[in-house]
């Protein structure tokens, strides 16, 4: 049931702040929040390769629709979701992961949060405006926008993580 | 045999996700050079409505600054009115008109969704295909040039503003008269810049900058903004003229869309141009 019901509130959560709120937030110097990779990096443990690629096509598709970007978003979601389970596995820990926990930063620590989720974020990110600006000479633009954006998404999802999660009891 | 379905079965999760990658770029190939398909049409226009459902209520937060606004366009139109000029020749009786007729149409509409930090950056607005807008139709504000028609449905249309990458909009510098084309850097949403006035050619800065009106999208004269500077261009003989837009397109709320009643006669008569002095 938790498997279910929990992942779709947080899909309604994660679009309608990313469209209604961080869609109008244009804070300068190219700055773009994307929140919804959260939803994407949190999904639970037991989930396969397939639903999470499937899943993150639906949420960038969605976002897609709503931002006049035509399936950029849905590109960069998924190459993000291809890279998750190599990711996780790189980075489990000794005796593999409690199927009861979820990786958020609380569950997992933040060194962990912030080895795994950084990276598909800065990924996520960089497949992003590298495909929006698909130009050579553009490039520390790019990365600019990359490294900025990434940071501050890093930073907000930092911070509703601990608003809206609890950690898992530890037994 | 076997081994391809060996094959398979190794690569199953990257062949699904080159898949939906195909499925994505494509469609973000296709329509970031021209609007064809019918599919995103409809999806889009559920996602209008949303979109104008949320532009009801913060469309309230500017309602102090669109009164001023409108206001003022209102002054400067009021003073264009025949009942504010005195007649000085008793002479000339001014009669059902013949000698003007309309050139363009506006329609007004409002923006419903935009963006300015990307590197092409669309504007929704609120009115479509019934109430007169179709694809390549300009569109401005009280204040400036703000983009083109790109895409329409029934009642929301899509503008591919000028704070994108091919805008191209045909501009004029007064008071010399020079010509250029509008482009945008991806950088500041604030400025842009006119490529094509050759640098022998001084330049004052705080120039007016003008619609030239040669495409017949905009009418000649729409303020497009102030020249802040003049860049040479490495190893070549042109500017590249660094322009303050007049519109701040982050704060964009009231649009017209200008419908060329003449665009049909421009079409006709140009294309009579021979091919080979096209270049």
């Amino acid at each position: 049931m938790e498997l279910i019901i929990l992942p779709v509130l947080r899909f309604l959560g994660v679009f309608l702040l990313q469209i209604f709120v961080l869609n109008t937030i244009e804070p300068g110097f190219g700055i773009h929040i994307m929140i919804y990779p959260l939803f994407i990096a949190i999904l639970p443990f037991s989930y396969n390769v397939f639903s999470v690629l499937t899943l993150s096509f639906f949420l960038g598709f969605t976002i897609d629709v709503f931002s006049n970007t035509f399936g950029l978003h849905a590109s960069a979601a998924i190459t993000m979701a291809l890279l998750r389970p190599t990711l996780y596995k790189y980075f489990s820990p000794r005796d593999g992961y409690d199927i009861l926990k979820q990786p958020t930063i609380l569950d997992m620590g933040f060194r962990w949060h912030l080895m795994t989720f950084g990276t598909l974020l800065l990924v996520h990110h960089l497949w992003f405006f590298t495909l929006e600006s698909f130009r050579m000479e553009e490039i520390f633009t790019i990365l600019k926008k990359t490294l900025l954006s990434g940071g501050i998404t890093f930073i907000l999802c930092f911070i509703l993580q601990y608003i809206f999660f609890k950690q898992e009891k530890s037994r | 045999m076997r081994n391809l379905i060996a094959f398979l079965q190794r690569f199953r999760v990257f062949i699904y996700f080159v898949l939906l990658q195909v499925i994505a770029l494509s469609f973000y190939f296709s329509y970031i050079s021209y609007p064809k398909g019918q599919f995103l049409t409809s999806t889009w226009a559920v996602s209008g409505t949303f979109l104008s459902w949320e532009n009801d209520i913060t469309k309230f937060f500017h309602l102090e600054e669109n009164n001023a606004t409108l206001q003022q366009e209102n002054i400067k139109l009021r003073k264009n009115q025949l009942s504010n000029y005195v007649k000085i020749s008793s002479e000339l009786i001014k009669k059902h008109d013949t000698i003007y007729k309309q050139h363009y149409d506006f329609i007004p509409g409002s923006v419903i969704n935009s963006t300015v930090t990307r590197r092409n950056n669309y504007f929704t607005l609120n009115i479509g295909s019934n109430q007169g807008v179709g694809v390549g139709m300009g569109v401005f504000s009280d204040k400036g040039i703000v983009g083109v028609v790109y895409m329409t449905s029934k009642y929301f249309s899509l503008v591919k503003s000028v704070l994108s990458e091919n805008s191209n909009v045909d501009v004029e510098i007064n008071p010399s008269g020079l010509n250029g084309l509008l482009k945008w850097d991806g950088q500041d949403p604030q400025r842009g810049s006119v490529i094509g006035i050759s640098s022998d050619i001084k330049l004052a800065k705080n120039s007016l900058v003008y619609t030239r009106g040669a495409s017949g999208i905009f009418p000649k004269g729409i303020p497009v903004g102030k020249v802040e500077k003049l860049i040479p261009v490495e190893g070549r003989p042109i500017w590249n003229v660094v322009v303050k837009f007049a519109q701040d397109y982050r704060s964009i709320q009231n649009v017209y869309v200008i419908k060329n009643l003449m665009q049909e006669e421009q079409k006709k008569i140009e294309s009579n141009i021979p091919v080979e002095d096209k270049k």
